[in-house]
């Protein structure tokens, strides 16, 4: 069995990556697949908080590395299920702990065990996100509406593109389907429209994001109408599912997509 | 076979970079060959010989200078282990003119001394400086400079769609109108210097 590795990226910080991580790796190890999160932000590491983790780490990636202990030793089990595991970045080191060529053993290796490696880059261009990359077949964009964002967002695209990894797609994230009608916001088909990459999945903006976050409970876990069945929409697209985009609230928009790229 | 030396246009000069993995021999010839065919090759400019990853002795870099000094008008040698940055796209030197057939995304630059011609869209952070003409099968939306280095004040750019962040020809520099134009539909338009001023019309054929 050999696992995928897909890297969530977004060059902007802030815009929701982790939060992304922790949603799609929950809601693949609920699909019953076998799922490794790997949290590339070393001395910054958040995903452990997100998973409600962060009690039970005692190794780190640089452990693994620096050879301090096995793989396996590392890896936590989730809570909630156990084919999910999470692998925490060190928050004593910095970035220069890890080397593209160890991550991108370790990736190797993991593939090996598990269906799906789901790495959380942190933010920036530099080695942080060169590392995070290294092992990854496919790359996810998470973008909020915002021009800053969409502007780090293509320069990512541009980097990854000449690092081989082909075909990025794009998560717009925290979309608020009232600014967009009002004009207030930019579009969906605006970011599209720039980046001229294939849209995975749109999450709207939902206020029990933050609540989740800090108890550490992904919201995919509750009967979340939302951002939860957004994430999870993103998810079984991963494993090769067709699924419509969530409408959100608002048809014009909602047929707008459809048209130009063909979903069916 | 790989060339053991490449050279790259930076914001200072040009990069020439030596093959760590190359022999010292091998270095040296291909130096003396690209030093005979392009006398004025960096007249007017820096050299930086970049010596990032390799392992010379002190006499060895004596005899790169040595040859590098057959170079006419040089500026300044100087020696750097700065990785260059990859932010300069290279692209194979189709004489005059340069086919750019992508997109070129935030942070990617196009420097050309003839007439750079694109097809696909200038995103906003991308730059692409030319010489001469700019005409882009697509939407302007970064920062444009033909007629650049020298170049004529003839140069115009062409588009399917100008938005540009900033628009240069020649040593004039505009920037469109601070309102958001609302046509979402193509328009192709070229500017060019008249009257000393950076004009834009529609552009018919």
């Amino acid at each position: 069995m050999a696992g995928k590795s897909l890297v969530i990226t977004s060059g902007k910080g802030g815009v929701g990556k982790t939060t992304t991580v922790a949603n799609i790796g929950t809601a693949l190890a609920m699909m019953q697949h076998k799922v490794c999160l790997i949290d590339a932000d070393i001395g910054l590491r958040n995903l452990d908080v997100i998973m409600g983790l962060e009690n039970r780490i005692v190794y780190d990636i640089v452990d693994v590395v620096e050879e301090n202990c096995r793989l396996e030793q590392a890896l936590i089990r989730d809570k909630r299920h156990k084919n999910l595991y999470l692998l925490p970045a060190a928050q004593t080191r910095d970035k220069t702990a890890v080397q593209p060529k160890q991550m991108e053993n370790l990736v190797k290796e993991l593939k090996k065990e598990v269906d799906y490696i789901i790495i959380d880059s942190p933010a920036g261009i530099e080695q942080g996100f060169k590392n995070a990359i290294a092992g990854a077949d496919f790359a996810l964009i998470v973008t909020t509406p915002e021009v800053s964002a969409v502007r780090d967002a293509d320069r990512i695209i541009g980097l990854l593109e000449a690092e081989g990894i082909k075909d990025p797609e794009v998560i717009i994230n925290r979309i608020n389907p009232d600014m967009v009608k009002r004009g207030d916001m930019m579009t969906i088909e605006d970011i599209i429209e720039i980046l001229a990459v294939k849209l995975k999945g749109i999450v709207p903006e939902d206020d029990i994001i933050i609540v989740s976050s800090n108890r550490g409970e992904p919201v995919v876990l509750k009967d979340n109408p939302k951002a939860g069945q957004a994430f999870k929409n993103i998810a079984r697209r991963i494993t090769g599912e067709e699924v419509n985009f969530i409408s959100l609230q608002e048809s014009s928009l909602f047929s707008k997509i459809k048209r130009i790229f063909n979903f069916s | 076979m790989k060339s053991p030396i490449t050279f790259q246009v930076a914001k200072n000069g040009i990069v020439l970079s030596l093959d760590a993995d190359a022999k010292f021999n091998n270095i040296k010839k291909a130096l003396k060959d690209h030093v005979d065919t392009a006398t004025n090759f960096y007249a007017g400019s820096d050299l930086y010989i970049n010596i990032a990853n390799s392992s010379f002795k002190i006499d060895q870099l004596n005899e790169i200078v040595n040859i590098a000094r057959g170079y006419k008008d040089v500026n300044n040698i100087i020696f750097t282990s700065d990785v260059v940055e990859e932010n300069i796209i290279e692209v194979k030197d189709e004489g005059e003119n340069t086919l750019i057939k992508r997109t070129l995304r935030s942070g990617q630059k196009i420097k050309k001394s003839g007439n750079v011609i694109i097809i696909g869209d200038i995103n906003p952070g991308a730059e692409v400086v030319a010489g001469g003409d700019i005409i882009v099968f697509g939407k302007i939306r970064g920062v444009v400079h033909a007629g650049a280095g020298g170049g004529s004040s003839e140069a115009s750019v062409i588009a399917l769609k100008l938005e540009p962040t900033q628009l240069r020809i020649s040593k004039k520099i505009a920037r469109p109108p601070e309102e958001d134009s609302n046509i979402k539909t193509l328009n192709p338009e070229r500017a060019f210097i008249q009257d000393g001023k950076i004009m834009v019309e529609d552009f018919e054929i």
